[in-house]
C-alpha cells in the first residue's frame, strides 16, 4: 500500500484549493487541509458550513470543480469510494453504513477483495482477533448487527476501515449517539490509533470539548471557506465558538430558578410497549411544576420516545396515569391534550413534526385547526391564517422567502424554530420538548434553549429529553437519568453530579463517596 | 404409489428451479412478481423450438435465454429506470400470457418426441434441481459474492460504499433469476407435461413465488416446501390413487390452498417471529438512488 512508505509526521492526506458548487452555493470554496502521519486534526463548521461535501470529496463520492487531492505527496483523482479506500483512506459514518441483519464479520470483509472467493472464516477471524487486540476493541465477532449498542455499531465501522488497510480514518460526528462510557472509551481508542500512526480527521459540528480533548489541530469551516485553522493547544471553548459562527456566542450557562408552582403533570406508574411488543417504558413515576424544568438524561431507545408519545398520547399505556393540571388525560385524544395545554416538539421534525410537501401555513395550521377563532361561518379562515404564519415567522426569525413556501425547503434550524413557534404561541402549561437541539447549529441551539428556558420562566413546566449532558445541565431544574425504560433517580440540579448522571445513563449507580 | 410420489417429486422440480430463480433474485433485492410469464415464455418457445428442430437441447436453451433475456428487461425498468417492480413484474406476466397464447396456438397438441429418460422413473431435473439448491445455498452463505449479494438486497448503500457495484450485482441476479424460470418452464413443457394448450401452466409460477416467502429466503426450506407442495398437488388432483374413496376430489383439491393458509397463519404469529425472525432481505423491492 502507498501509504506504509510515509514516516511520522510526513503529509498523508492534502487539499489544495478546493472549490466546489451546487446550484445557488458554493459548498467549499478555496479549502485548504492537510494531516501529518499519528495527527489527529479536527474539522469544526456548522451544518451547511461545507463540511459534509469536504468529506465526500476526501472520501471520493464527490468531484472537486476546483483543486487538487494529494495521498503521500501524490496527485490523485477518485472517482468512486473504492478508489479512496484502496488508497488507504477509511469513512466512519454517522449514519453507520452496516447491515443490521449480518453479522460482524461479515460486515467487516463485505467488499473486502483478501476475503477470499470462498471466505476462509478462520483466517478472517484470527486476523480481526489480532487487529481487535492491537488497537484495544472488545467485541463479539459472530453478533448481530442489530443486537449491538450504538458504540459497538461504531467499533465495527472502524475495525472495518482498518482491515481495509485504512491509514487516514475520516470520522463524521465521532461521538454522536454514545454514552458517557462509549466516548470515553472511543476517545482512548483514538489516542491509540493515532500513536499506532493512522491520522485521524474527525468532523465535529458543535461538540467543542471533545475537539479540544483529542486534536491536534482543528481547521474551522463558516459558509464554505476556512475561516481559521491552529494547533489545538492555542485554542478555548469560547475561541472555537467564536469561529464557528462568527460572533460571539451565548451559550447558555446561567440558568435562573423560578418560584415553583403548583404541580402541571403528574404521572404514575406509567408502562407501554414500543413498536416490537417489548415493555420498553416501566413504572415511571414523576411531578413536573410550574415554572420548572425536568431534564430527563438518556442514551435514545432507553423508554424516551415511549414515554413522550405516551404522554402526547399517540401511543396507548398498558398500566398508569398521566394527570395534567389536574384533569385524567390518560384515555384523552392528542387534539384534547393540546387544548388542555400540552405542547409537544418531537424529535422527528421531519416525519412527525411537520409535513414536507405542506406550506408553512399548513404545517402551523396543524396545532391550530380546532381553534375556532381560525373559522369564519364554519370554514378556515386563510388570510388569518397566513397572517398568523407570517407573525410567528417574524416574530421567531424564521429565515423563509414566505409563508407559502414548503416546509421541506426549510433547513432544520429553521423548521425547527417554526415547530416551536408553533407550540409556544398557545401558550400552553406543560411543553415536552423530545430531543429539540439534535442535528442543529450552534446558534439555532442556542435560539431553542433560550426559547425553552422563556417558556419556564413563564411559568410553564417543561419536560426536556436530550442525550447531551450539557443541554440536561444548562436548562434543568431536576435530573432524570432514564435507562432501561426506567428513571435511575430524579436529581436536583444543585446535587447531580456529571459523571454520576452519565453513569447512571448507562444503568450504573456510583458509590456515595462522602 | 411409487408412481404417485415421482410424479409429486416431478411437481416439485417445476416449483424448486423457478422459485431459486426468484430467490436469487429477491435476495439482491428484485421482487418478479412476472415469474408465472418468464415460465410461459420458456415454455413455449422452449416447445417451438424443441418440435420444429428435434432437440431437446435447444429447446432448453431456448427457454433459458427468453427467460435470461425477460430478466434483463424487468432488470432495465426496475434497476435503471427505477419503476415499481410490482408493475414491471405484472407486465411481464400479462405480455407472457398474451404473446404465448398468440405465438402457441398454432403448436396446440402434444410434443411428439420421444420422452426424455429417466431413473427408476424419476426424471433427472429434480436430481439438478436439488443439485442447484445446494449450490445456491453455498453460494449465498458461503462465498464472498454471496455476501455481496446479501448485502445488495439489504441495503444497497452499504454495499456502495464498501465498492460493491449494485447496479451490476441486481442485473446479474436479475438475468439469472430469469433464466432459472425460464428453464422450469421449458420442463414443463418438454418434460413434466409436454402438451402445448391454452394457459397450461394454472399458475404454478405464482405458487413458486408463494413459496419463495414461505421458504424464509433459506433454498433448503425451498426444497422442503416445493417437495410439500408439489405432493399435494398431485394428491389433490388423483385422491383415489392414495386414499381412495376418502372426501371428494373437490375437497383435496382445497387443500394444498388451505395448508398454504395454515402455514401462512403460523408464520405471521409472535411465536414464529421471535424463533426465526424477519429473514426478508430489507431492501426487496425498492429501486436504489445514490445520495
Amino acid at each position: 500500500m502507498l501509504l506504509k512508505q510515509i514516516k511520522p509526521g510526513e503529509i498523508v492526506l492534502e487539499a489544495r484549493g478546493i472549490t466546489k458548487r451546487f446550484p445557488g452555493v458554493i459548498a467549499n470554496d478555496q479549502v485548504n487541509f492537510e494531516i501529518k502521519v499519528g495527527e489527529i486534526h479536527a474539522i469544526l463548521g456548522e451544518n451547511g458550513a461545507g463540511k459534509s461535501t469536504l468529506m465526500k470529496i476526501l472520501f471520493g463520492q464527490y468531484q472537486p470543480d476546483e483543486g487538487d487531492v494529494f495521498v503521500g505527496g501524490k496527485q490523485v483523482k477518485f472517482k468512486s469510494p473504492l478508489d479512496a479506500i484502496d488508497l488507504g483512506i477509511g469513512m466512519v459514518h454517522q449514519h453507520r453504513k452496516l447491515v443490521p441483519a449480518h453479522t460482524v464479520i461479515e460486515n467487516i470483509i463485505l467488499g473486502h477483495p483478501g476475503a477470499g472467493r470462498i471466505i476462509d472464516l478462520p483466517r478472517v477471524s484470527r486476523e480481526i482477533g489480532e487487529l481487535c487486540e492491537r488497537y484495544g476493541f472488545s467485541i463479539d465477532l459472530k453478533a448481530k448487527i442489530w443486537q449491538l449498542s450504538e458504540g459497538e455499531k461504531q467499533i465495527v465501522e472502524i475495525l472495518k476501515s482498518l482491515y481495509r488497510g485504512a491509514e487516514v480514518l475520516i470520522m463524521d460526528e465521532p461521538t454522536a449517539g454514545l454514552t458517557a462510557l462509549e466516548t470515553e472509551k472511543l476517545l482512548a481508542s483514538v489516542e491509540t490509533m493515532s500513536r499506532e500512526n493512522l491520522a485521524i480527521v474527525p468532523f465535529i459540528t458543535h461538540k467543542l470539548p471533545i475537539v479540544l480533548r483529542i486534536s491536534d489541530r482543528v481547521t474551522i469551516l463558516r459558509q464554505g471557506k476556512v475561516v481559521a485553522s491552529f494547533e489545538t493547544e492555542h485554542a478555548t471553548e469560547k475561541s472555537l465558538a467564536r469561529e464557528l459562527v462568527g460572533r460571539d456566542i451565548l451559550i447558555r450557562t446561567e440558568r435562573t430558578t423560578v418560584e415553583k408552582g403548583k404541580p402541571i403533570l403528574e404521572v404514575q406508574e406509567l408502562s407501554a410497549f414500543n413498536d416490537r411488543d417489548l415493555m420498553a417504558l416501566n413504572g415511571v413515576s414523576f411531578t413536573i411544576h410550574e415554572g420548572e424544568i425536568l431534564g430527563v438524561a438518556g442514551v435514545s431507545g432507553n423508554g424516551q420516545g415511549e414515554l413522550v408519545e405516551v404522554l402526547a398520547g399517540l401511543r396507548p399505556s398498558v398500566k398508569g396515569k398521566v394527570i395534567l393540571d389536574g384533569k385524567d388525560v390518560t384515555a384523552m385524544s392528542s387534539r384534547k391534550r393540546w387544548q388542555l395545554g400540552m405542547g409537544y416538539v418531537p424529535a422527528d421534525r421531519n416525519h412527525v413534526g411537520s409535513i414536507g410537501e405542506f406550506s408553512l401555513v399548513e404545517n402551523t395550521r396543524m396545532n391550530y385547526y380546532f381553534d375556532s377563532s381560525f373559522y369564519t361561518r364554519g370554514s378556515l379562515n386563510q388570510h388569518k391564517m397566513r397572517a398568523f404564519t407570517q407573525e410567528l415567522i417574524n416574530e421567531y426569525g424564521v429565515a423563509a422567502p414566505n409563508p407559502e413556501v414548503k416546509a421541506k425547503n426549510l433547513s432544520g434550524g429553521n423548521l425547527q424554530k417554526l415547530i416551536m413557534a408553533r407550540v409556544l404561541s398557545r401558550n400552553p402549561r406543560l411543553v415536552i420538548a423530545h430531543l429539540p437541539t439534535q442535528g442543529l447549529d450552534i446558534g439555532a441551539i442556542e435560539f431553542v434553549r433560550n426559547k425553552l428556558h422563556e417558556a419556564k420562566e413563564n411559568g410553564a413546566g417543561v419536560l426536556l429529553i436530550s442525550e447531551d449532558l450539557d443541554e440536561i445541565f444548562s436548562l434543568s431544574d431536576r435530573i432524570a437519568p432514564m435507562y432501561e425504560g426506567k428513571f435511575m433517580d430524579i436529581v436536583p440540579i444543585e446535587q447531580a453530579r456529571r459523571d454520576a448522571v452519565g453513569a447512571m445513563m448507562a444503568g450504573i449507580t456510583l458509590e456515595e463517596e462522602i | 404409489m411409487w408412481e404417485f410420489f415421482i410424479r409429486s417429486l416431478d411437481a416439485s422440480t417445476i416449483f424448486l428451479i423457478a422459485g431459486l430463480g426468484e430467490l436469487i433474485g429477491q435476495r439482491s433485492g428484485v421482487l418478479n412478481v412476472g415469474i408465472e410469464g418468464a415460465m410461459l415464455f420458456g415454455a413455449t418457445l422452449g416447445f417451438m423450438t424443441a418440435q420444429s428442430t428435434g432437440s431437446y437441447l435447444l429447446g432448453f436453451l431456448v427457454g433459458m435465454a427468453i427467460g435470461g433475456l425477460l430478466g434483463l428487461m424487468h432488470g432495465f425498468f426496475s434497476i435503471s429506470l427505477k419503476v415499481d417492480q410490482v408493475v414491471s413484474g405484472m407486465g411481464i406476466w400479462i405480455l407472457g400470457f398474451g404473446l404465448t397464447t398468440y405465438l402457441g396456438a398454432p403448436y396446440a397438441g402434444p410434443l411428439g418426441m420421444d420422452r426424455i429418460p429417466t431413473v427408476m422413473g424419476l426424471s433427472p431435473f429434480f436430481v439438478l434441481a436439488v443439485v442447484l439448491a445446494g449450490a445456491v445455498w453455498f453460494v449465498l452463505s458461503k462465498t464472498s459474492l454471496g455476501l455481496q449479494i446479501r448485502s445488495v438486497g439489504e441495503d444497497p448503500s452499504v454495499a456502495e460504499v464498501s465498492g460493491i457495484n449494485v447496479s451490476k450485482t441486481r442485473y446479474y441476479c436479475s438475468i439469472m433469476a430469469g433464466m432459472l424460470m425460464g428453464l422450469s418452464g421449458a420442463i414443463y413443457s418438454l418434460d413434466y407435461n409436454p402438451v402445448w394448450n391454452y394457459n397450461f401452466l394454472q399458475g404454478w409460477g405464482f405458487i413458486a413465488l408463494a413459496l419463495v416467502f414461505f421458504s424464509l429466503w433459506n433454498p433448503f426450506i425451498l426444497l422442503g416446501g416445493s417437495v410439500l407442495f408439489g405432493t399435494f398437488w398431485q394428491l389433490s388432483l388423483n385422491p383415489q390413487l392414495v386414499l381412495p374413496g376418502l372426501m371428494s376430489r373437490y375437497v383435496w383439491r382445497m387443500v394444498p390452498f388451505a395448508i398454504t393458509l395454515g402455514v401462512l397463519l403460523m408464520m405471521s404469529t409472535k411465536w414464529f417471529r421471535d424463533r426465526w425472525g424477519s429473514a426478508k432481505p430489507q431492501a426487496l423491492g425498492q429501486p436504489y438512488f445514490k445520495d
